[in-house]
């Protein structure tokens, strides 16, 4: 058998697999909303009913038992001693006496409660509604008032030099709140309701009496009311509860339960059938190493859904995060170009960047115009510490990937120093306290925090698209791939490609270098601004050290050598970095969870990639 | 050693994948007897020597067929240390010694001679203490036995190159039971007096019973030298003839010989030579391995020029010091002005394009499209293929696309479309893009370097037939730089042969065979008899 026809076959019985899942899931789905459905929870929530209602028989036992026992006592004419360890005696025995004792469920007639209960969980979905309701009005009755008082508070911390915090959330003061007169009467309503459950539940348990029905009636109420739940939680929440054995048809529930990841799973086997069928065209057209990672990725999706993680935030997140990183990615375009190779030394832009930041906070210069004058200064500091930069780069050259990595660490190392001394007065950029900036500079409405981000940003469904951070990625994209086209650029192009070919035609190299180094340094100037406004805070010290190496194995990533790239390098490198970033790290914490796993694998999968990039840095097929 | 002679070699074939390189070759030494091995660039001397040394790229790509004798017996080399042992041994064109040692340590680099102490009788041999005195005495009477007064412990770092050279034979001479000595090419690097010392040297090796092998393109000092010559050709054995019995001349006759058909036969005509294109006074062009010399020639508009000469010679020094590609100095006047050198672009922007011999290396943009490649230097040098829109200077994709479809078609360029990667075409359509790129910028004046290098025929052809329309049709000056005498006897009005830097002589591309082997072994024809005689 030839191993096209291996592959055809296996790609074949996976697809087939995988529309059996579909179909299946598919016919399991609605099932949820539908009689079976409200059959298994209504079956499910009786029994966790009668096993919390259990707890309180054996409670109401225990009880009877003490009192007998401190009746006996007195009467047997003990002191308080006596009357207390024949108490303790009692309660152990009683316990010891029912801990085991099991009701057959089956043989009970459950259809009275049932009926109670039911009518107990619409009396509470009643109230707790028109509770709800009442509350929203008094929130929007007093939102002024509290706003008001906040702005007041902030602004007297202000004056008198406090540290004021970041942009807190009004809350109005819910202490004058007094339940309506709908709501006690909806109350009065769900009691009366409860009373039939009591009465249902006295039956099957006669020695429950009044006292141990009240005790019962939080956790009764609990339960009763969770069916306001999706399916899935309550399902989950009910089989955590030990009520599984209540299912007479537990194969039927089950696939009820997991009808979505069967779909998700038939749709992973599609995609991978779909792989295993054009493994050659993808690796032809992407190269290897996308194509890896990128299944990769694909995998991740598939487990956040798995794990009921919201798909559509983590996917809107992978975007925002794309949009932000993608300019300092972008840098490196015309690094590669020039010839420099992976411009490394990228924090000298970063740096840049961020005093221009700084200045714009430190003059207040409030929103577009502020954040356009932080892109012209630091464009400008940019393009002279780049000029001298590349002045460097063009006496090292050979040496260019040691070079850029130096320059990188040590720009940061000396900035440390130089955030400390550097004149700025703004209290929102000083520590309140000695001299220096802030470790962490928050931006607020007041300056350029999701400036492009918000944008004509819209949502569909759960996912946003910050859509002049994208416009604005495309347009320095577009930019670039321009500049790519013109004299100068070409003329740089052959630089990086070829250098004694570009000397043969009578090219300043080194001033083909210097264009290019400037140009990558502008860009990772405008590139932190970027990113800053997105993530809401200007992180300086070491903080752009790493950042030099996460744009660097983007590009890689993306397909792009040491030596040649293009734009859609830098797109699809950045959307798969991040994307597996911000996908495998919530996928961690489910898979290992309560453990501070996710930063470790943040570390570890962002310099695994960094590495793997490296290995690619050679570059691979010339398509 | 009874055997007749030291080293046989019977029937030697080797072939890389379908290329035969060698052919059928025998050759026979005896002891004590100095044999020239005679070839030019390419003829299959140095895959013989390859062969003789069992050197891995011999073995790896498939070993060779026929047979070794040493004394007569048949032997097995696997590898140069086992050439080494067998008494075989190598003076190397390019030094292998190490600069920062003494002359003394060079020679006996891992034959020291040494005595055990407290440690090595613990840890072992590696650990012996050197007997520098005993070291020294045996590489004094090396060094004395070549002829050397230099003294033992000088370090070799900062020695002229030819006392390198004297250290490394003092160095293979003092090997014990040494019995054949390979030259290769050994006078390239030396001055004359020296390669004189250097001949005279070799005849005091061979008369104390070592027989020697000397690889060399020079036939005066084969005939200086050499006992018995074997001549190669195309990787076939020419001719093996005894010293005493052969010329000058004929020597130079069987080494260049006729070889096959020529590819492209341009009619004959009366070659113009009233107006001059291209004048060159005194040039030298530091090129490494390719250093020109001082060289004055003119060339005539409308004449297809060649320049000919080994590999090494400095004839692609030529085109690539008026190109200033590499620092030159000299006077060149381009149809009457001056051309100032230094700036390639320049040069490019006065109308002289060329096509470089090293493609890959400053010929093409191997991470670039066909189209890219084609269009750069028209783009660069001379503002076309661009337009403006607003702010922006850029590319006129279309007009790009339309000159590359067009240079495609009349080229003949192999390729899925012009947005192919050049790196990614084979040799022979790599250099039509690089001829595409120089017909681009409209050239009055055309270099080619080594047009045909690496090529197949079929490619081979159409370059050629494409210079001789280009020259016929529109008048172009082209100078041919190439290897190939026979591409430039078929194509050429006359050829410059170039030797040592300097230029021999101009040839008419009817002059016998003969004389193209006296003009690149150094030897102005007519001249022989007085150069013969001159060296000794």
């Amino acid at each position: 058998m030839t191993p096209s026809k291996v592959k055809r076959i296996i790609a074949i019985v996976l697809a087939v697999a995988g529309v059996a899942l579909i179909v299946l899931g598919a016919l399991s789905l609605p099932k949820r909303g539908g009689e079976q459905g409200q059959q298994i929870l209504d079956t499910l929530r009786i029994r966790t009913l009668l096993n919390a209602t259990g707890d309180g028989v054996v409670e109401s036992y225990v009880a009877i038992a003490k009192k007998d026992a401190t009746a006996k006592a007195k009467e047997a004419g003990g002191g308080m001693a006596a009357i207390r360890d024949a108490v303790a005696k009692a309660e152990e025995e009683t316990r010891a006496k029912y801990a085991n004792a099991t009701t057959d469920f089956s043989t009970l007639d459950t259809e009275a409660l049932s009926q109670a209960v039911h009518a107990y969980e619409s009396a509470l979905s009643a109230y707790y509604a028109s509770a709800a309701a009442a509350e929203q009005a008094y929130v929007d009755a007093h939102m002024e008032e509290a706003r008001a008082a906040a702005e007041a508070e902030r602004a007297a911390k202000l004056a008198a030099g406090e540290d004021v915090p970041e942009e807190t959330e009004v809350t109005v003061d819910m202490s004058g709140f007094e339940a309506t007169e709908e709501m006690q009467r909806l109350s009065a309503a769900a009691d009366e309701s409860y009373a039939a459950v009591g009465a249902a539940l006295q039956e099957i348990y006669p020695v429950l009496d009044s006292g141990a029905l009240d005790t019962l009636k939080g956790t009764i109420s609990a339960i009763v009311f969770q069916s306001g739940d999706t399916f899935t939680v309550q399902y989950d929440r009910y089989i955590a509860a030990g009520s599984g054995a209540a299912l007479s048809n537990a194969t039927s529930a089950f696939l009820v339960r997991y009808a979505d990841d069967l779909v998700y799973g038939g749709v992973a086997l599609l995609v991978c059938a779909l792989v295993v069928m054009f493994n050659e065209l993808l690796v032809s057209k992407l190269g290897i190493p996308r194509v890896i990672i990128g299944l990769f990725f694909i995998l991740l999706c598939f487990m956040s859904l798995w794990y009921d993680l919201s798909l559509s935030t983590l996917l809107s997140n992978t975007v925002v995060r794309m949009g932000m990183n993608s300019i300092m990615v972008l840098a490196m375009v015309p690094g590669i170009q020039c010839g420099i190779s992976l411009n490394l030394g990228l924090p000298i832009g970063l740096v840049a960047g961020l005093i221009g930041g700084l200045m714009t906070i430190e003059m207040g210069i409030p929103g577009w115009g502020g954040f356009l004058f932080a892109i012209l200064v630091g464009a400008v500091i940019a393009a002279v510490a780049g000029w001298l930069y590349a002045q460097l780069l063009n006496r090292l050259k050979g040496e260019e990937m040691s070079v850029t990595t130096y320059v990188g660490f040590s720009i940061v190392s000396l900035m440390c120093i130089a955030w400390l001394v550097l004149p700025f007065q703004s209290l929102k950029l000083r520590w309140p306290l000695g001299t220096g900036l802030r470790n962490t500079i928050g931006l607020d409405s007041t300056n350029f925090k999701h400036i492009l981000d918000d944008l004509l940003a819209f949502n569909i469904g759960g996912f946003t698209v910050p859509t002049g951070l994208l416009l604005f990625m495309l347009l320095c994209c577009f930019l670039v791939w321009l500049f790519s086209r013109s004299k100068t650029g070409v003329a740089m192009q052959a630089v990086g490609n070829n250098p004694r070919f570009a000397e043969a035609t009578g090219i300043n190299v080194d001033k083909m270098r210097v264009i290019g180094t400037v140009l990558s340094t502008v860009l990772g100037a405008v590139g932190i601004l970027v990113y800053s406004q997105s993530y809401g805070f200007m992180q300086l010290y070491t903080a752009p050290r790493q950042m030099g190496f996460i744009a660097a194995s983007a590009i890689l990533i993306g397909g792009a050598s040491t030596s040649r790239c293009k734009i859609s390098h830098v797109l699809i490198g950045t959307f798969l970095f991040q994307g597996v970033l911000t996908l495998g790290m919530p996928v961690a914490n489910v898979l290992v969870p309560g453990s501070t796993i996710s930063e470790t694998l943040r570390i570890l999968i962002s310099n695994g990639i960094i590495l793997y990039a490296l290995t690619k840095s050679g570059g691979g097929s010339r398509a | 050693m009874s055997a007749e002679y030291v080293l046989e070699m019977k029937n030697i074939t080797k072939r890389y994948g379908e290329n035969t390189v060698l052919s059928d070759v025998s050759l026979s030494v005896r002891p004590g007897e100095i044999h020239a091995l005679l070839g030019e660039n390419g003829a299959g001397k140095s895959t013989l020597k390859n062969v003789l040394f069992g050197m891995p790229v011999i073995h790896s790509t498939g070993g060779f067929e026929g047979h070794v004798l040493l004394n007569g017996e048949e032997a097995h080399i696997s590898s140069p240390h086992e050439a080494m042992v067998k008494g075989i041994g190598m003076v190397h064109q390019e030094f292998m010694l190490l600069p920062g040692f003494t002359v003394t340590e060079n020679i006996k680099l891992n034959r020291e001679i040494t005595h055990p102490n407290v440690f090595s009788r613990i840890f072992g041999k590696n650990l012996e203490t050197l007997d520098m005195d005993a070291m020294s005495g045996d590489a004094r009477s090396a060094l004395d036995s070549v002829g050397m007064s230099i003294d033992e412990y000088t370090r070799v770092e900062g020695m002229p190159v030819g006392y390198m050279q004297f250290v490394e034979i003092a160095r293979e001479i003092d090997k014990s039971g040494i019995k054949l000595l390979v030259f290769d090419e050994p006078t390239a690097v030396l001055t004359e007096s020296e390669a004189t010392q250097l001949i005279s040297v070799m005849k005091q090796i061979a008369a104390s019973g070592i027989a020697i092998i000397f690889i060399t393109h020079r036939l005066d000092e084969v005939m200086a030298a050499a006992d018995s010559i074997t001549i190669l050709r195309d990787g076939r054995l020419a001719a093996t003839r005894a010293a005493r019995e052969t010329s000058i001349v004929e020597l130079a006759e069987v080494m260049i010989g006729r070889k096959g058909e020529a590819v492209v036969e341009a009619g004959p005509r009366e070659a113009p030579h009233e107006r001059v294109a291209l004048e060159v006074r005194d040039l030298y062009v530091n090129m490494p391995g390719e250093e020109v010399r001082g060289v004055s020639f003119d060339v005539y508009e409308g004449e297809i020029m060649g320049v000919g000469g080994l590999a090494g010679q400095g004839k692609l020094g030529i085109p690539n010091g008026v190109m200033s590609l590499y620092s030159a100095q000299g006077e060149i006047k381009l149809f009457g002005q001056p051309l100032k050198l230094g700036n390639a672009g320049a040069a490019l922007s006065s109308g002289i394009a060329m096509v470089s011999e090293d493609r890959k290396g400053v010929g093409l943009l191997l991470d670039q499209s066909i189209e890219d490649n084609i269009v750069f230097n028209a783009m660069q040098i001379k503002g076309e293929y661009l337009h403006k829109i607003g702010p922006f200077t850029l590319k006129d994709s279309a007009a790009i696309r339309a000159v590359a479809n067009r240079m495609i078609q009349e080229l003949d360029i192999r390729c899925f479309g012009p947005t192919q990667h050049a790196g990614t075409l084979s040799g022979g359509n790599q250099q039509k893009v690089c001829i595409a790129r120089a017909l681009v910028m409209g050239p009055k004046f055309l270099f080619v370097s080594e047009p045909t290098r690496g090529i197949d025929i079929g490619a081979k052809k159409l370059v050629l037939e494409t210079l001789v329309k280009l020259n016929r049709e529109q008048g172009m000056t082209i100078v041919m730089v190439s290897s190939e005498l026979q591409e430039l006897r078929s194509i050429c009005d006359r050829i410059a042969i170039v030797s040592e830097g300097k230029l021999v002589d101009t040839l008419s591309p009817e002059a016998s065979d003969a004389d193209f082997g006296l003009a690149m072994s150094g030897i102005k024809p007519g001249a022989q008899e007085q150069k013969g005689g001159g060296a000794k």
